[in-house]
């Protein structure tokens, strides 16, 4: 349900980018990675190795977590909490395109080419995200070609997943319904 | 054997109880009746009253079975457990006989005498009394008798228990069978507030009747009884439509829905364990190890297992689809024919027993439905051949482009709709439209329009007092009945919510009746998003509302996105569950695809279709699909139902 | 079997890959086993006596499963000499809890366990003794039931089919008044697809069945797959199945999901 917006927040929206609060140990890490949609079709090894490129970070409402067309600072996965994907659109502001929910990835442009945000990432509400840092995780999958063959096919399926509901978006089912035989 | 004797209800106070099972116990009797073992509430030997599962209440499901402590001190506040009485009148293993062979070839057959123990059954349901009346009709009712059983039966006194509650897999009273007890009793109790109300139902139940401290029953507490009784005849929700049921089933002796049932069916035989009527049995065979005398036992078996139907050089029954279309038809079709009456009673142990829960109400209803009900609309009062005047009570806009009309129709039929139907709105000077119910309420039809063509501009720009025209209501709606103990979703996508409304009202009304209800609702921008001034309301009264819309802006701090991310990410899977869906077509089919991965099964997924309707009552051949009329087999289809039509040009 | 009418039939027990459970079970049967051992002749049973034979056997207990090359030759040898071969015990009929190992790299896992791996010869696969020769008849189990060992020696001298019904635990439960535990207890349970046989045991003792004596036929594996890992999950309920029949084909593909061990002691050679 909607709320209301207060002015301290929507000026922070403009602000600085959040790089979070850390927290949670090693168990924790493997548990929200395992518990996630993500995560839990990958091989538990995979997980393992993995999650040393991770931490646990917290976000509170209103945090700038990407930024578009910056350099992708963070692949993650939501754990909880809610973050919305804006575009800026010229003459029509912000627009939230998607939200990203608990469980669903966030950033996937840190592990593609040429690794720049393409929406500006905002906590909705106070958020954790399993974050993976881009340079290192990208570093040990150039480094393990088996470690990469069980990463990509899953994060093809993320985007594929995106891609599909993108689709309907598009076509704008709803401006299409009609109760009535027109005439 | 038993004879109805006429005799005054009377009243055993709770305390009393024990005397009725000092009663029983003499002579070296030895009482049966139910008790806390395991999990569960089992029948074994009651040696007094503290014996008895006072306060505990049974939850059951297909597939599951939980005991609850309540702190009552009821004594009979649940239903059936695994044990039926069976166990004591057709015991799992019974000695036959013992044949000797002797060195020089002789043989020698000592069969075995029936010694049956001195039984009181105390707490007999009735649908448990009609099980071993139908164990009576089919081991001593005929040319051969099963002498063990019939002196097992002779031998044990029958203490009946009305039934005050029911359970979710409880269907007596669709069967004909309870919840109320009209015989084979030697007495019958009713449990109310500090006691019983008792009558007795033979020349035994006379004799203990008249030995008890019972006093004369008040009508309030008669009025007590009966009531206990009725209420558990309204709990149960769910049944078998058991009219015709016998040749409806054999004339689908070929239906590709064996084949599905198979899938899940494990052939593990626990349905026929349980089952109070299930007679199958096979003979064991232990000898000593010279093979000189072997003691043949009879021990229960079950037409599920492998070599149940095997023959020399083949078997009759391979196949899993074979051995439950064997079940299922025995049970209610040539039970009929072999004896007179169906082979089931209603109890519902079968469908909590089953490990996966297969419940023999819905096989029965996808598999035999009644006549008529894929065909056509049940006719409901109204008037949907002919136009009835509708006086506008009300116009509110709910967005930009959508407003609901109250009409108050001078046909009070009309309000007799169910959730999901339709009306023909008729303006003169415009086309029909079928418009569908968004409400019924305060004596008036609600219904929710958008502006989408000059005929719905002009009928929401109409003025309080105005009349139209409205036939209906017509088509198929939303199967609540099929919901009741289910875990709910609704999904509905923009005005997609107005025909689910009338379902929401009829699920919060009888809140308890449901497992979890979530509606998933999507819309185009938090502006289009209808009735929101309801959602908080329905939140309170137990609905959990999720919202989502396509794109919005900065204000807008809920989800945004399609429909399905907010099933997707969910953690539950449900194979108990039941879906409700309205909103474009293919916004459907893609909450049907993420609705099958979470385990809710294509019969049990419904969806509100539309097409181009004229007559709205299957005479003018526009609103076809494949071989449906949406307007009068639909506008609501089970995906099973069409989900081979959900495709282009159809 | 075509036994000399004055002579007991010779009988043999042997094991291969095994923990010698299942051979204990005769020794079990302590009331009874005189009167066997007057019927029947022990020529061979290391377990329980001294003495020794080559065979030629009337009939021949196996157990274990087939985990090396001299015990893959071995049973070829055997088979030429029994008269019936009754394999006994999971290890023998499924393979066993050693065959855990077949989804493994078995160098690998040779190499973290000795700190010498080439002093050891075995196979990469631990095998029921049916995918080697054929069988006569399975007693199931681990251990394998007394009363089933007795009712095959029986009807080896009476001369009729031993009773070994082919049907879910489910029935022996239900007849002995046992409250199911899956139903009842949320217990996961592999009792309907499992062979009958040990008594149901540990549902009796409030425990899920995890299929000890394997299969049986026609299990509706993925079905009660579905059902257990929508109340628990699907790790917990291909878990299930990677036990001591894990091998039995109609279990080895949730068995095999749960087991991804290749590489787990791939990093410690010298066991860290």
């Amino acid at each position: 349900m909607a709320r209301a917006v207060t002015p301290e927040w929507h000026s922070a929206l403009r602000s600085a980018p959040s790089y979070g609060r850390a927290m949670g140990d090693q168990a924790d890490l493997l548990a929200a990675f395992a518990g996630s949609w993500f995560g839990e079709a990958l091989p538990a090894q995979a997980r393992m190795r993995l999650v040393e490129c991770a931490s646990l970070r917290e976000y509170p409402t209103g945090a700038v977590i990407l930024t578009e067309l910056d350099e992708t600072r963070v692949f993650g996965i939501v754990t909880t909490g809610r973050v919305g994907l804006r575009v800026l659109v010229p003459e029509r502001g912000s627009v939230t395109i998607l939200t990203v929910e608990p469980g669903d990835v966030l950033g996937w442009s840190a592990l593609v080419g040429p690794h720049r945000s393409t929406s500006t990432a905002v906590a909705l509400e106070p958020t954790t995200v399993l974050a993976f840092d881009p340079s290192a995780l990208r570093a040990a999958l150039s480094a393990d070609d088996a470690l990469a063959a069980t990463l990509y096919p899953r994060l093809l399926e993320a985007v594929t997943r995106r891609l599909t509901a993108t689709r309907h978006q598009l076509l704008d089912l709803y401006a299409q319904q009609a109760e009535a035989v027109p005439w | 054997m038993v004879t109805t004797v006429a005799a005054r209800p009377g009243f055993l106070r709770r305390d009393d109880l024990e005397r009725l099972i000092a009663l029983l116990q003499e002579g070296g009797r030895t009482v049966v009746g139910p008790t806390v073992r395991d999990g569960a509430i089992v029948y074994d030997e009651i040696r007094e009253v503290a014996d008895l599962p006072a306060g505990w209440t049974d939850d059951q499901a297909p597939g599951r079975y939980r005991i609850s402590q309540t702190g009552s001190d009821r004594l009979f506040d649940y239903t059936v457990g695994p044990t039926s009485w069976k166990r004591f009148t057709f015991p799992p293993r019974v000695p036959l006989l013992t044949a000797g062979r002797s060195t020089a070839g002789n043989a020698a057959f000592d069969s075995a005498r029936p010694d049956p123990p001195r039984l009181a059954f105390l707490g007999v349901r009735a649908c448990e009394i009609a099980g071993l009346l139908v164990q009576d009709r089919v081991l001593s009712g005929g040319p051969f008798v099963d002498e063990d059983y019939r002196a097992r039966r002779e031998a044990a006194v029958v203490v009946a228990v009305q039934c005050t509650c029911s359970g979710k897999t409880c269907f007596c009273a669709s069967m004909g069978t309870g919840p109320g007890v009209s015989g084979g009793h030697d007495l019958v109790l009713t449990e109310i507030d500090g006691g019983f109300v008792v009558d007795s139902g033979s020349p035994l139940g006379a004799q203990l009747f008249s030995r008890l401290p019972i006093t004369a029953a008040t009508p309030e507490q008669l009025a007590s009884a009966v009531g206990g009784v009725a209420e558990a005849r309204t709990q149960q929700t769910s049944g078998v439509a058991l009219d015709g049921i016998r040749d409806r089933l054999m004339d689908q002796l070929d239906s590709p829905r064996w084949a599905e049932v198979a899938d899940r069916c494990l052939s593990c035989a626990n349905c026929t364990m349980v089952c109070p009527t299930c007679f199958c049995t096979s003979v064991t065979l232990a000898s000593d190890l010279d093979g000189r005398s072997t003691d043949l036992d009879r021990q229960w078996d079950s037409c599920f297992t492998g070599n149940f139907a095997k023959v020399a050089g083949g078997n009759f029954r391979s196949r899993r689809q074979d051995r439950y279309r064997q079940w299922l038809t025995h049970k209610f079709a040539t039970w009929f024919d072999q004896f007179g009456s169906a082979g089931c009673v209603g109890c519902g142990r079968c469908i909590t027993w089953c490990p996966v829960g297969i419940d023999v109400r819905e096989e029965l209803a996808v598999i035999a439905p009644p006549y008529g009900e894929n065909a056509q609309a049940a006719v409901v009062a109204g008037s949907p051949g002919v136009y009835v005047t509708a006086t506008v009570r009300s116009v509110t806009p709910e967005t930009a482009d959508t407003s609901t009309l109250q009409l108050e129709p001078t046909d009070s039929g009309l309000l007799a709709a169910r959730p999901g139907q339709f009306v023909m709105v008729e303006q003169p000077g415009f086309p029909p439209l079928p418009i569908s119910i968004s409400r019924v309420a305060d004596g008036a039809l609600w219904l929710t329009i958008r502006a989408a063509g000059p005929a719905t501009t002009a009928v929401i720009a109409l003025r309080p007092g105005t009349q139209l025209g409205l036939r209906g209501p017509l088509g198929r709606g939303w199967p609540v009945e099929r919901a009741p103990g289910r875990d709910v979703v609704v999904v509905a996508g923009g005005i997609g919510l107005a025909p689910v409304r009338p379902l929401i009202d009829a699920l919060l009304r009888d809140r308890s009746r449901f497992g979890s209800l979530l509606l998933a609702y999507g819309a185009r921008t938090p502006a289009d998003r209808l009735y929101t001034g309801e959602l908080d309301r329905w939140r309170a009264a137990g609905l959990e509302v999720q919202e989502i819309v396509d794109r919005a802006g900065e204000e807008w701090l809920g989800s945004v996105g399609v429909v399905t991310n907010l099933l997707d990410q969910r953690e539950w899977r449900s194979r108990e569950g039941i879906a409700f869906i309205c909103g474009p077509e293919r916004m459907m089919r893609a909450t049907v695809s993420t609705l099958r991965e979470r385990g809710i099964p294509r019969r049990r997924i419904f969806l509100s279709m539309e097409r181009h309707m004229e007559c709205g009552i299957g005479l003018c051949g526009h609103c076809q699909m494949g071989p449906y009329f949406i307007c009068k087999d639909g506008p609501v289809f089970a995906v099973s139902e069409i989900s081979d039509l959900m495709r282009e040009g159809i | 079997m075509t036994i000399d009418a004055g002579r007991r039939p010779r009988v043999g027990v042997v094991k291969l890959a095994s923990c010698d459970g299942c051979q204990l079970t005769l020794l079990d049967l302590e009331d009874q086993l005189l009167p066997i051992t007057e019927r029947f002749e022990l020529v061979e049973f290391p377990e329980a006596t001294s003495r020794r034979s080559e065979g030629p056997y009337d009939v021949l207990l196996v157990e274990g499963a087939i985990s090396t090359p001299e015990q893959a030759e071995e049973i070829v040898h055997l088979r030429a000499r029994a008269g019936l071969l009754v394999t006994i015990g999971a290890c023998a009929t499924a393979g066993g809890i050693q065959a855990l190992r077949n989804w493994a790299d078995e160098p690998t896992w040779r190499a973290s366990v000795y700190p010498n791996p080439d002093d050891i010869s075995s196979l990469a696969t631990a095998t029921p003794v049916s995918e080697h020769v054929h069988v006569d008849a399975e007693l199931r189990g681990c251990p394998i039931a007394p009363d089933q060992l007795l009712e095959l020696l029986t009807a080896l001298r009476v001369g009729r089919r031993p009773q070994l019904p082919d049907e879910a635990v489910c029935l022996e439960c239900k007849r002995a008044g046992n409250v199911c535990v899956l139903v009842a207890g949320n217990a996961p349970c592999l009792g309907p697809l499992t062979h009958t046989g040990c008594g149901a045991l540990c549902p009796a003792y409030l425990r899920g069945c995890y299929a000890c004596f394997g299969p049986r036929e026609q299990p509706n594996v993925d079905s009660l797959h579905r059902w257990i890992a929508t109340d628990h999950s699907d790790e917990e309920a291909d878990r299930l199945f990677a036990g001591f029949t894990a091998w039995a084909p109609p279990f080895q593909a949730p068995a095999g999901r749960a087991l991804p061990i290749a590489d787990a002691h791939a990093k410690e050679p010298d066991g860290a």
